[in-house]
């Protein structure tokens, strides 16, 4: 189990031991096997704040007009989604108590009874009527995309819906645990509109409630008395959002006691905050992938042999070791290993420089060629880069650096100003969000960056949201893995583990691989 | 002098003008737009479009911009793309910490470079001038961002003295607002010390060859009561220069310091500003800080005239 388990000696183990990080030991490869939980912890017991630290300000409290990842660690908290997920990415009930699907564009969802929003409107089957065709209709939606396959829902009884699709879709239910599914006080929205951008409050279902934000300083939020679900928490007063830019200085901030969890842990971290008696450092695997898009709409990588040459040329063991300090697990394509469509009979692409060099010869450029790889000017990036850079070079590629900012890097993608770009993805439950998007030809399908337009892969991504088992799609997944690690439109480098660190007072805290903090588990010692 | 300083705010008129209509050009000929910031892992090509249009992002750029300066004029700087929220507001409630911030670096740095720099200049040559100079050195050679983080590290994370990130507001909470300013005060008063030690002492140097000040050393008069009545003053103009355009920088914000501290300021709000492509907000932030430098600068040639009469305004 690379990555998952490493590093870990006994001592580190029993100083972790009130996280719950059962999940964790399964959730790296061997899904499905659960470990015990047999740990050493206190009980649970209400108050306290908990202060949380993470890297970036939030955009906006309205779940259907975010764009960006950090507004999800908040909503995670004061919203609930119809669907959930749990420690093993597995659907588990949310707002929805059950649902079936009688055919492949029916969906039925029997909905929680006695659920109140945090002004008290009643949740129920007309409300999340109301959700869906706010998310298709408002003009800044911006959860239109995910709800593109649903044509109307109709009510069937007062804790019934039935959502009539337009077209077959496999991955919806996984959609569904995430903002697209968050349902929203209709009351809230009528009634302050625009204003539920700044102000979440009364517009949520979840075990917290916001209280204020304070752009860029904090953001609180405080226990749900009347929370629906009486089992297992929330414990917490009040949860403190801190916003701090600098890696360092949050990490600092952890240690010396002001705040008691940080979102994430640089690579270069791990190692010292590991060794720090007074922290506890959790890793997380998560859905996200490092890559390259290659762009196949000019030369030279409209070439595939040169594609592949650049691909054999890069060793992905050594960057993950190196420059990830094994922070994360070598990629064997889109899929991450924490999904249950991983396939780790398909090997990550071995670096081999006879053949790199024999697909030079191929693609008919023998003694190499000159081109650029653009990517955003952050440290693990560039250092990135530079290893590539250099091992590149070794197979006869002259590599020059463009080094840019984010929002130019998403500009040089849309518009195709690139050779190969670096691409972050932060990843989504279902495989489905991993590629469809990626690799499907679409005019307007903005992530497929690469430009690739291939109509038997275009059949195979839409044959996985008509496949109705997961046996069968996940072997659609797999099939679809190997053909574009020989097509390679993107090179795949790393699933990165996304380790978060805690205080020791921190307990409960149940880890989902989708990176997202849900505190309702969580207690103070 | 109330028809000097008229005159002086008529004449920013241009210079503001200028500055907006550069500051608009450069900012739209960066790549990227806010729409792809704010939607990095969307993908629907209409949903952009309309936000696009909604924006009056998709016309040409002189109609964006007369139409920002037609708004500009009845006092609206219009709203942040990223948080939909007025450019006023988010800028009214981030000048306040850098305020606070800039006037207590001020003090620490005139704390810090009064003595020294008199004592330099006073002993020249002498060890105490030595380390004067050295201090000097250091401060100014010293990057910020290291500072800021050795300061952390010590003082908040091994002796716990200090908050090391954050902000309260002095003026609500001054015991906590003071302590959280402590550490970025220091950090940028250190080094505007620095340079306003070296500035001193040079200045009193000039001042002690003055015939003046032969004059007052020959009625008998103590070393130090010529310093404080016949040098310090005359030595003070070049000071409040340097004062007066680095008051315009901080109150424009100490960019990495605040982004280090995690302090809600000017500075860091206009860096994420230009990350996000915010034009509105990256535009009025500028307007303001154009503004400070120009009051700033207004500031210290009002003082020239009161440090030193012989520097007349007509």
């Amino acid at each position: 189990m690379p990555g998952t388990t490493r590093d870990e000696n006994p001592r580190e183990v029993s100083r972790r031991n009130f996280l719950r990080i059962s999940a964790l030991a399964s959730a790296g490869l061997a899904s499905g096997v659960s470990a015990v939980p047999a740990l050493a912890q206190t009980a649970p017991k209400k108050g306290g704040t908990l202060r949380v630290g993470f890297y970036l300000e939030a955009s906006t409290m309205d779940p259907h007009l975010s764009g960006s990842k950090v507004d999800r660690q908040i909503y995670h908290n004061i919203y609930e989604p119809l669907i959930t997920l749990d420690t093993n990415l597995g659907l588990k009930p949310g707002l929805a108590e059950s649902w079936q699907q009688p055919d492949a564009k029916t969906l039925i969802l029997k909905l929680r009874r006695g659920v109140k929003f945090h002004d008290g409107t009643d949740f129920n089957a007309e409300v999340a009527k109301f959700n869906f065709n706010r998310m298709k209709t408002e003009p800044k939606s911006v959860r239109k995309g995910e709800t593109a396959s649903i044509d109307t829902v109709d009510v069937m009884d007062a804790y019934t819906i039935k959502i009539n699709l337009r077209r077959p879709d496999a991955a919806l239910l996984a959609t569904l645990t995430d903002r697209a599914g968050m349902m929203i006080s209709p009351k809230v929205i009528q009634e302050r509109g625009s204003e539920l951008e700044r102000n979440a409050k009364g517009a949520g279902t979840g075990p917290f409630e916001f209280v204020e934000w304070i752009k860029d300083d904090h953001l609180i939020i405080k226990r749900n008395e009347s929370y629906w679900n009486k089992q297992g928490g929330p414990y917490l007063d009040r949860i403190r959002y801190r916003p701090i830019p600098d890696d360092t200085v949050k990490l600092q901030s952890l240690q010396s006691g002001e705040i008691d969890v940080i979102d994430y842990v640089q690579p270069r971290d791990v190692a010292a905050v590991k060794a720090d008696k007074n922290v506890a450092v959790l890793d997380v695997p998560s859905l996200a992938a490092f890559a390259y898009q290659l762009n196949q709409t000019r030369p030279p990588f409209n070439n595939k042999a040169l594609r592949q040459a650049v691909a054999y040329a890069i060793d992905t063991e050594q960057i993950v070791k190196g420059v990830w300090l094994n922070v994360g697990i070598p990629a064997n394509g889109p899929v991450p290993p924490t999904s249950w469509a991983y396939d780790k009979t398909i090997p990550p692409i071995k670096r081999d420089l006879a053949k790199a060099k024999a697909k030079l010869a191929e693609g008919g450029k023998p003694t190499g060629f000159p081109f650029t790889i653009t990517t955003a000017n952050i440290p693990i990036n560039i250092q990135e880069v530079e290893v590539i850079q250099a091992q590149l070079a070794e197979a006869g590629m002259q590599v020059k650096v463009k080094l840019v900012d984010a929002a130019t890097q998403l500009s040089d993608g849309n518009s195709k100003n690139f050779d190969m770009i670096s691409y972050q993805w932060s990843g989504r439950p279902d495989p489905d969000g991993n590629i469809y998007q990626f690799f499907r030809t679409t005019p307007g399908m903005s992530l497929n960056w690469s430009g690739i337009s291939n109509p038997h892969i275009d059949a195979l991504l839409d044959k996985t949201r008509e496949a109705s088992s997961r046996e069968e799609r996940k072997k659609l997944y797999s099939e679809l893995t190997r053909i574009l690690q020989d097509e390679l439109p993107m090179v795949y480098i790393v699933h990165p583990i996304e380790p978060k660190a805690f205080s020791l007072k921190v307990q409960g805290y149940e880890p989902v691989p989708d990176g997202m903090m849900r505190f309702r588990t969580v207690w103070l010692k | 002098m109330g028809r000097l300083i008229l005159r002086r705010l008529l004449a920013t008129v241009p210079v503001l003008l200028l500055v907006t209509a550069g500051v608009f050009t450069l900012i739209h000929l960066t790549p990227g737009d806010p729409i792809d910031v704010m939607m990095a892992e969307s993908i629907d090509a209409t949903v952009k479009e309309n936000l696009r249009r909604e924006l009056g992002m998709d016309r040409p750029l002189y109609i964006q911009y007369a139409a920002w300066m037609g708004r500009l004029l009845q006092g609206d700087l219009g709203r942040s793309i990223r948080n939909r929220e007025p450019v006023i507001e988010n800028v009214s409630r981030r000048i306040r910490p850098s305020l606070q911030l800039a006037g207590l670096a001020m003090a620490i740095s005139l704390i810090i470079a009064t003595p020294i720099g008199i004592l330099s200049a006073a002993r020249r040559n002498t060890s105490v001038d030595r380390f004067g100079t050295s201090f000097a050195l250091f401060g100014i050679c010293m990057p910020n961002f290291l500072l800021a983080l050795l300061l952390i590290f010590f003082f908040g994370v091994k002796l716990r003295w200090l908050p090391i990130s954050g902000y309260t507001d002095p003026l609500e909470e001054p015991w906590l607002g003071l302590r959280s300013l402590v550490l970025p005060a220091v950090t940028l008063g250190l080094a505007l010390g620095a340079v306003i030690t070296r500035t001193l002492r040079s200045s009193m140097l000039e001042a002690l060859s003055e015939d003046y000040v032969r004059t007052a050393r020959a009625k008998g008069l103590s070393e130090w009561s010529v310093i404080r009545g016949h040098v310090l003053k005359n030595a003070l103009i070049p000071v409040v220069t340097v004062l007066g355009l680095q008051l315009g920088t901080l109150i424009g914000g100490a960019v990495i310091t605040e982004y280090v501290f995690a302090l809600p300021g000017v500075g860091r709000l206009v860096v994420d500003a230009v990350f996000a492509r915010d034009y509105p907000l990256v535009q009025g932030v500028v307007l303001l800080i154009a503004v400070g430098f120009i009051l700033s600068n207004l500031l210290v040639d009002l003082l020239y005239g009161w440090i030193d009469p012989r520097i007349r305004y007509r």
